[in-house]
């Protein structure tokens, strides 16, 4: 059978950009001639339009088919145009991967630079006619199509600390949760002593942000922080987030630009999602410690990596005692072009989680061999979450104008229990029946609603010959949040005592404005003001707790919430207080640069944490945390061919006037006093055609401002190492490649400061995991805590007593700790189908 | 501007979240010189025994000067430093009676300290354990009264509430607790605490002419060990061995 030559031309063909602007569309480098279909049928159309992805570095991915003309034509075309190089297109002066549409002309008439060949005029490879009878085409035009720029515009930096990071070939180092991804960005620690299914804590920068009441957390702008949740206001579980869905991260590390809002006081985080791999992708671990994991995802070929759809399931038996867990969780997006200059993404997500947590050891019970390093004192600890929410947004530009609007809706519950202290804080009141220590367990549980918007608009202008902009923004949300703490008596989960009952309305409503300006080509200005108003709405079903002259007759005995005044006076127990309080937040930035791939950058800004509920009062002006925040560094990039290299430098400082200390005896942060840092961080990523490496540090001083004293448990020096390599081996399998992937990540935490002139033990945890992929399957093992080293993940200094160590109390402050996960193996078995078409 | 300048100089020079965790050795002695005696009352008295039963000792660094009128025994957050130990203290030995574990603490001051007079747990009523053993003779011109007290805190010292709308208003913690006892000292890593207890000030309120007679032949006498009991001597003694000001002190070396 002889082989003929297909009359295909293709027009690559730009017309308008639907997502962000200064988008320059890709370029054909290379072709390769298509082989026309032997003995097919004739083809149906004139022409073949085709649609597919260039990457940012100018690969052909994720071609389908959408104007047919006959199957064996269509194969031919696709076979061909998967052996094309590309210019990639670029955004913004960067290169971004874009999706494109391409048309290959079947019928002989050779393209014409007026078919659509807008932007590039030579689209296509002009070849004979084959013999069989075709019939002549029919004149028509090909249809105009775009070029989309897929992913998300580049956010621009407002400090030297803004770290917009892509995941990338890094997805292969370790990560059991999605939080620690964070890592990713300089001075950040996250420890857990509270079980798999618990919230991460996150430390950042010399800030101890517990579960997020310090930093702004969000997932595709959807906040995720709580406001009113009794465990700490601005509470963030990011569990519900699958690891494989994140794609970039956004770190602002301190309140620099003017759209971080609420709880950006160590900084604010943007998970952006999305999923690179198309098709459906199965994915099956188990391990150690009789840990299964399953996700099942779904990238729909030919749509952006922010259409996705993700099913994880998760249990595992946990190390040591008491520390099993399981959980599910569910995510979708789907962006949809809406027209040349617009389109719209809609979100949902599911979460559910239960599980058990071992708490703290007394570190003198372990030295005594009275409890094990990984033990439990109660077995009772640990918690349940739900979460659902729903999410849409839409982003439109056109000419000078872009803008963007998102709305949200979330409802979560998260109960939790915890103890601290053991025995201790159930001192015997004079209202109450004479009773025993009967334990300190704490039993929370919070139920927010929580829904809002936000958005902004961005006029661009050209003056001077620069371009200058100006973002007006709003943000606003509304959160329904019931919360209540109750004590346990200890074997049982008998509550004995309320503590909290709230019921609380909030409101948080902001609008910013930021400019960006450029007056000269060396020289940026950045910033602008940001102003919220907080209202609180808070109904305390549990106002009095104490009476100082109860009734003889009627006594309140062991209720918790009183009923009554002095001599037995009647009163409801409950209350209700409302309070405002508003924040004008001024930030900037200034960048000098870049002067040989350097610039020099400068920012200072103003945050804000609003009030817990639990301490509002009545029409008093509710008390902020406010922050101040500057910093200045040097920041380099550059580019040579395949090999890519960022780095910067950067001091800063920092003063809250009401920062968040530990309190054991609440189980969480309250407020302290006035404290400052300072600090320095570098960091650097290279990456190149098999490699992928990124390292961090940061040293940061804090201190309380009235004694001068070093704040407790937040970590001064954060080392982190993430490191991953790839390539195709030597070897092929079946006439296919094998292709192995390396991943390694290291933590080192120095001594970190405890209460009473303590330094707690180093952190230094070594993780890797390697992968073998050979077309749709991939075979991997993960191990966590290489070395096996036996390290106490997080620290304390204060008083307890659980009952072990004789009849007397244990009164004085000792030594506590939870235990860092040993050596866990996870082997998994990936396969995906459709994600080539 | 100065304000800022000092608190960066601070910033820069302290390494510390201030104060520090100390361990340190506890020892008990008695007063020698109460064996034999004049109490305020014209009293003569001569110990032959004089033995107090020490649970624990705790040290505050707030004087809980209201501690009476307070409810709770257990105050979390005021504690420097803590023995855990029992110890039987000869009242009448003067030299050093170490207690069998070593004490924890912090270098905060110590303004109070208390001693815990029971064995167990301090909210158990059903403790039998001796507290207090002394024996002696007190006289008064030709009269003599051969004495002996064997006290314990249980059951028979629980006292009902003062009011019935405040029932947990006398828990029984609060008779095994001696406290506050003034105490003035900082308690250092490697040092010793020195329990000085003199017996002399437990028999200083007491009618030894009023005690009960256990036997006539030979006429022997005896503290009753009840609250219950009426009896001046027994209720002296009782609240002597209870006094947080002056039998008992704390000193550091």
């Amino acid at each position: 059978m002889s082989r003929s030559c297909l009359p295909i031309s293709a027009a690559l063909l730009v017309s308008a950009v639907a997502v962000g602007d200064e988008v320059v569309p890709p370029e054909v480098i290379s072709k390769v001639a298509a082989v026309p279909p032997v003995g097919a049928p004739p083809a149906l159309h004139e022409h073949v339009v085709l649609e597919l992805t260039i990457t940012d570095d100018g690969v052909v991915h994720d071609v389908v088919v959408i104007e047919s003309a006959g199957e064996a034509w269509d194969q031919a075309a696709v076979t061909a145009l998967k052996q094309w190089r590309f210019k990639p297109a670029l955004h913004q002066g960067k290169t971004v991967a874009s999706r494109t549409q391409l048309t290959f002309n079947v019928a002989a008439p050779p393209p014409t630079p007026d078919a659509g060949l807008a932007a590039q005029p030579d689209g296509g490879e002009l070849l004979e006619a084959p013999d069989a009878g075709q019939a002549p085409a029919p004149e028509r035009q090909p249809p105009e199509y775009t070029t989309r720029v897929l992913g998300r515009a580049e956010p621009k930096s407002t400090a030297p600390s803004d770290f917009h990071i892509e995941v990338g070939d890094l997805r292969i180092v370790p990560r059991k949760t999605s939080t620690e991804f964070l890592k990713l960005a300089p001075g950040i620690l996250i420890t857990n002593e509270g079980g798999e299914g618990h919230p991460d804590q996150i430390f950042l920068r010399g800030f101890d942000a517990r579960e997020g009441q310090d930093i702004e957390l969000t997932a595709e702008g959807m906040p995720i922080n709580e406001s009113g949740n009794l465990h700490g206001n601005g509470y963030a579980d990011l569990h519900f987030i699958i690891p494989e869905l994140i794609e970039n991260l956004r770190v602002v590390e301190g309140p620099f630009d003017p759209a971080q809002g609420n709880y950006a006081v160590a900084g604010s985080a943007d998970f952006e999602l999305g999923l690179q791999q198309k098709g459906l992708t199965a994915k099956a671990a188990a391990g150690t410690f009789d840990t299964q994991r399953l996700v099942l995802l779904w990238g729909p070929p030919g749509e952006s990596s922010r259409s996705f759809a993700g099913v994880q399931l998760y249990r595992t038996g946990g190390f040591g005692q008491n520390r099993d867990a399981q959980y599910a969780a569910l995510m979708g997006q789907y962006e949809l072009p809406l027209s040349q200059s617009a389109t719209a993404y809609i979100g949902v997500n599911g979460y559910a989680a239960k599980y058990h947590s071992a708490g703290v050891l007394r570190a003198d019970d372990v030295e005594a061999g009275r409890v094990g390093f990984y033990d439990t004192y109660d077995n009772r600890l640990g918690g349940d979450t739900l979460r659902a929410s729903i999410y849409g947004a839409i982003h439109h530009h056109g000419g000078p104008f872009v803008q963007q609007h998102q709305v949200f809706l979330t409802v979560r519950n998260a109960r939790l229990t915890d103890n601290f202290t053991g025995f201790l804080l159930d001192v015997q009141g004079q209202l109450q029946n004479p009773h025993d220590q009967r334990g300190d367990a704490l039993d929370r549980n919070s139920l927010a609603i929580t829904v809002g918007a936000k958005g902004f608009g961005r006029y661009r202008a050209r003056v001077l010959d620069h371009n200058h902009e100006l973002t007006l923004g709003y943000f606003g949300r509304f959160d329904l949040a019931e919360g209540t703490q109750q004590r346990l008596i200890a074997g049982t989960n008998t509550p004995y005592r309320r503590d909290v009952d709230l019921d609380s309305k909030l409101t948080d409503v902001g609008l910013y404005a930021n400019a960006d300006i450029h007056p000269f080509d060396w020289l940026t200005l950045r910033g602008g003001v940001r102003a919220d108003l907080f209202t609180f709405n808070v109904h305390d079903n549990c106002a009095v707790q104490d009476v100082r002259r109860p009734s003889s007759q009627n006594p309140p005995g062991d209720q918790s919430c009183i009923s009554q005044m002095d001599l037995g006076k009647y009163r409801e127990p409950d209350e209700r207080v409302s309070a405002l309080g508003s924040s004008i937040m001024p930030r900037g930035t200034l960048l000098l640069g870049p002067f040989a791939g350097v610039t020099l950058s400068g920012a200072a800004g103003q945050g804000v944490r609003s009030i817990d509920p639990q301490y509002v009062s009545q029409n008093i002006e509710t008390p902020f945390a406010s922050i101040f925040a500057w910093e200045g560094g040097a920041q380099w990039a550059h580019r040579w061919q395949s090999l890519d290299a960022s780095a910067r430098a950067v001091v800063f400082g920092t003063r809250v006037d009401k920062d968040l200390v530990f309190s054991e005896q609440a189980g969480r942060n309250i407020i302290g006093g006035a404290t400052r840092r300072l600090g320095g961080l570098v960091a650097a990523r290279a990456r190149g055609g098999f490699f992928d490496l990124s390292l961090n540090g940061t040293y940061v001083h804090s201190a309380f401002e009235d004694t001068g004293f070093v704040v407790p448990y937040v970590p001064d020096l954060v080392l982190r190492a993430d490191g991953a390599v790839f390539h195709a081996l030597p070897w092929r399998l079946f006439a296919h490649d094998l292709r192995a992937q390396l991943g390694v990540g290291y933590t080192f935490v120095g001594r970190r400061a405890l209460p009473y002139g303590q330094r707690s033990d180093v952190i230094s945890v070594l993780d890797a995991n390697v992968e073998l992929t050979w077309r749709w399957l991939t075979l991997g093992v993960s191990c966590t805590n290489l070395l096996n080293t036996r390290y106490r993940l997080g620290e304390y200094n204060y008083a307890s007593d659980f009952h072990t160590s004789g009849a007397f109390p244990t009164l004085v402050p000792q030594r506590h700790f939870s235990a860092g996960p040993p050596r866990q193996l996870l082997f998994s078995l990936a396969v995906n189908l459709g994600g080539q078409s | 501007m100065k304000r800022a300048a000092f608190s960066l100089l601070l910033a820069g020079c302290l390494q510390t979240t201030g104060g520090q965790l100390v361990t340190f050795e506890a020892e008990a002695v008695g007063t020698p010189e109460a064996a034999s005696f004049t109490t305020p009352k014209g009293y003569d008295v001569v110990l032959s025994r004089a033995r107090l039963f020490v649970g624990a000792v705790y040290l505050n660094q707030t004087n809980p000067s209201n501690y009476a009128l307070e409810t709770s025994c257990i105050l979390p957050g005021i504690y420097t430093g803590e023995v855990r130990g029992s110890l039987t203290v000869d009242a009448l030995d003067g030299s050093a009676q170490p207690f069998p574990v070593t004490g924890n603490g912090t270098d905060a001051p110590t303004r109070a300290a208390e001693l815990w007079l029971t064995d167990g747990d301090v909210n158990d009523t059903r403790s039998e354990r001796v507290v207090l053993e002394a024996e002696g003779t007190a006289s008064k011109g030709d009269a003599g009264w051969p004495f002996s007290a064997v006290f314990t805190i249980g059951s028979n010292r629980k006292q009902p509430p003062r009011d019935p709308a405040l029932p947990g208003s006398r828990p029984i913690c609060k008779e095994r607790i001696v406290t506050p006892i003034p105490t003035d000292l900082t308690l250092g890593e490697g040092g010793t605490l020195r329990l000085t207890i003199d017996p002399r000030l437990w028999f200083s309120a007491v009618e030894f002419s009023e005690l009960t007679p256990s036997s006539s032949a030979p006429a022997r006498f005896e503290f009753i060990d009840d609250s219950a009991s009426a009896g001046q001597p027994d209720i002296a003694l009782y609240n002597g061995i209870r006094a947080a000001k002056g039998p008992y002190a704390f000193t550091w070396r």
